[in-house]
């Protein structure tokens, strides 16, 4: 955007001045409350059915419904990703109609949040008697804006390191995952010398496919972060050891990055992978080979991710009042145990872990059982990542830098402007 | 003329290495399309656990049908089906219609500021879909249109690129042709019918082909308009087959896939006969 040349910023500002023009003829100032009559109507949830998991929506709303008499939700295909979801109410936000629940992402929500167009829960939640300290406190802390919580944690995720049994033991390494990112360096050339040169020990997501997430925890694990608040810390000396030890791995030939790093592992390419538990189901269904999960590297160095609830602001309050009570039962402890039991998502409240299915459920599934005690060492995600418009994929980029053998310190100063100008242009006049 | 004939001979008897280096670019231009096709249509007939190996499977073994049956029962396959049918056949017909007709007037009509509305038609052909996306939306919200097929229909149904293609192929056409048609009292329908279309058939062929092409594979704009199976075709159901966070099942991804390419193929091995029959058609010119 930045060699835009003035004819071409005439035409767009025509072009954006026609669809405005066109928008305004359409009349979009008629009310946005406009469906569903009063509280009457069916409550509209976009979804994008997280984790492919349209039947076990069905099934939460079916019995939402017997429990609550008279209410009725319609399921809603929002889209394939949470992108799309996103991009279809940005729709419905220019032409009316809305929804009164829609699934947003870690990514997406503080944008809506930012430009008020997501209604704030707490008082929603007071008024209906609904109490929050049974969500695990850091998914909950996650949707935090201004001291407001404008999403109830839904189909939450975190990263979980994969290992390849047979290499481990090939290599002589005990059965478990590395303690820290230092122990893993130790252990990368015995693995590399095990299974040979056609394999990798570590597979990674490339940066256009959220390397920045999974860097956290590196970066984390050693100190650093790419934000503390509002300020981007990405040049800090801390970030920047993390990111050299990452370009030490790649040089090394240690670490590779792909588009979808399950692929690699499950194929037995790969000795370990980093991985979001939403692809557990993935990869016990797709490995022929016996295979390990455990927590990440480094104590508490864990990233949350993954997508929560959220009701738009410009709704009646009646249409709100229901959908809140909607949300909380889609989060309750029986539904967010049938929900992460079918797709691999974390269960969403403490109490789950009490919960009688949950406990035979991790019993016969050690694996779902490590990312779930993982859950205790998460950490929410930097702001420079999740909440600075853009902030993800201009990590990610910065990181691709890094791995193809860029000066890690110039690349992160270089990181650190361009996030601090995105933050202080359109982030500090809206606080 | 001399000249023609030595060069036409000259192309019949190719020397040995120019005819090597031709078949090895055709052999390479096929292998390119057919490739991924192929791993398509094998991926869609394999086991699970046989997609990610290495190293890798070239035939299915064992070969297995269940990705189509998963494909046919997870998703309301059928409802959908039969949407993008709808969809398609009207959007069709649309575009066809008044592609032909408007191009047909703005080359062969006379009538005033005929130039100026061929500016305007064309000047909306720069203007991307995405752009009208917002203010179509409310629009079509408004007369509470979403989730019926004329919200997902009209709004696509203007046709600037069909009036640009068309009125150039009615362009191309002989004067003397329709003068003489004119002379012999034939009315403008009669003249489109009887005179412009059956010189045009490879034109229109081409055209319509390329029209169903595209509106088989629209994607946002019914996705946005369409809240479940009622209206949304087959391009929007299959995203409900992948999961976004990775760990997909490809399988039956790669049969849907396989299923949704099938009647745009079977079309088109169809109209490519007609094509042809068109070609020789118009060739009676002189």
């Amino acid at each position: 955007m930045n060699d835009l040349t003035r004819r071409g910023f005439l035409g767009l500002a025509g072009a954006a001045g026609v669809a405005a023009g066109l928008a305004a003829c359409a009349g979009s100032g008629s009310s946005p409350t406009s469906s569903g009559a009063g509280g009457g109507g069916p409550i509209q949830f976009w979804s994008n059915h997280p984790g492919t998991s349209k039947d076990t929506e069905t099934k939460i709303i079916e019995a939402f419904q017997k429990a609550n008499p008279g209410f009725t939700v319609s399921l809603i295909d929002g889209g394939k990703n949470y992108e799309e979801v996103a991009q279809k109410f940005n729709a419905a936000l220019a032409g009316g109609q809305l929804p009164d629940v829609i699934v947003a992402s870690d990514v997406t929500w503080f944008n809506f949040a930012l430009n008020k167009q997501l209604a704030p829960l707490d008082d929603l939640l007071a008024a209906a008697g609904l109490k929050t300290d049974d969500y695990v406190t850091a998914l909950y802390n996650d949707y935090t804006f201004n001291g407001k919580h404008y999403a109830l944690p839904f189909a939450r995720s975190t990263p979980l390191f994969y290992y390849n049994k047979a290499m481990w033991s090939a290599a002589g390494l005990p059965d478990r995952g590395p303690a820290t990112w230092a122990e893993f360096k130790e252990w990368a050339p015995k693995l590399a010398a095990a299974i040979g040169a056609d394999k990798v020990p570590l597979q990674m997501a490339d940066g256009s496919n959220y390397l920045d997430w999974y860097f956290q925890n590196m970066a984390w694990s050693m100190g650093g972060q790419m934000s503390k608040e509002w300020t981007a810390t990405a040049s800090d000396p801390k970030t920047v050891a993390a990111g050299t030890f990452l370009q030490d791995l790649a040089k090394n030939k240690w670490v590779k990055f792909s588009k979808s790093p399950d692929a690699e592992f499950s194929a037995g390419i790969a000795a370990c992978a980093l991985q979001s538990t939403g692809t557990l189901g993935g990869i016990t269904k797709n490995a022929k080979f016996d295979f390990g999960t455990a927590f990440l590297p480094g104590d508490g160095a864990c990233p949350t991710g993954g997508a929560g609830v959220a009701i738009p602001a410009g709704l009646s309050d009646e249409r709100k009042k229901n959908a809140v009570k909607f949300i909380e039962y889609l989060t309750n402890v029986e539904s967010t145990v049938t929900f992460t039991q079918a797709t691999g998502y974390m269960p969403v409240r403490k109490s789950a872990l009490d919960n009688e299915a949950e406990k035979a459920f991790l019993e016969k599934n050690p694996r779902a059982k490590v990312a779930v005690q993982q859950l205790a060492k998460t950490r929410s995600q930097d702001n420079a990542r999740v909440l600075v418009p853009g902030g993800g994929a201009r990590i990610g980029k910065a990181l691709d830098q890094i791995v193809q053998g860029q000066d890690v310190a110039t690349v992160f100063a270089a990181l650190d402007k361009e996030t601090q100008a995105a933050i202080d242009s359109q982030i500090k006049p809206k606080l | 003329m001399s000249t023609h004939l030595q060069v036409s001979q000259g192309d019949r008897h190719r020397t040995p290495l120019m005819s090597v280096a031709g078949y090895a670019a055709m052999i390479v231009v096929v292998l390119v399309i057919a490739v991924p096709l192929f791993w398509i249509l094998i991926t869609s007939f394999k086991e699970r656990q046989d997609i990610y190996v290495r190293p890798a499977q070239y035939w299915p073994s064992p070969a297995t049908t269940d990705n189509y049956r998963d494909t046919v029962t997870s998703i309301p396959f059928p409802a959908y089906f039969r949407n993008s049918l709808i969809i398609t056949a009207l959007l069709a017909a649309a575009k066809i219609t008044l592609g032909v007709l408007s191009a047909y007037a703005l080359s062969l009509l006379r009538f005033p500021g005929r130039n100026l509305v061929f500016l305007v038609v064309i000047a909306a052909l720069m203007v991307p879909n995405q752009i009208t996306v917002i203010s179509n939306y409310a629009l079509i919200a408004q007369l509470g249109w979403r989730n019926t097929f004329q919200g997902i229909v009209i709004p696509l149904a203007g046709v600037a690129f069909g009036t640009f293609l068309m009125r150039n192929q009615f362009l191309s056409l002989p004067g003397e042709i329709i003068e003489a048609a004119r002379l012999d009292g034939a009315g403008p329908m009669k003249l489109l019918w009887r005179v412009v279309m059956p010189m045009s058939w490879p034109t229109l062929v081409a055209f319509s082909l390329i029209t169903v092409v595209n509106e088989w594979n629209e994607y946002l704009w019914p996705f946005l308009m369409s809240d479940n199976e009622k209206t949304a075709p087959l391009q929007v159901g299959l995203t409900l087959l992948q999961n976004n966070e990775g760990g997909n099942n490809w399988g039956p991804v790669m049969a849907g896939t396989v299923l949704t390419v099938l009647p745009i193929l079977i079309l088109f091995l169809f109209l490519q006969r007609q094509m042809i029959k068109g070609l020789t058609a118009g060739a009676v010119k002189s």
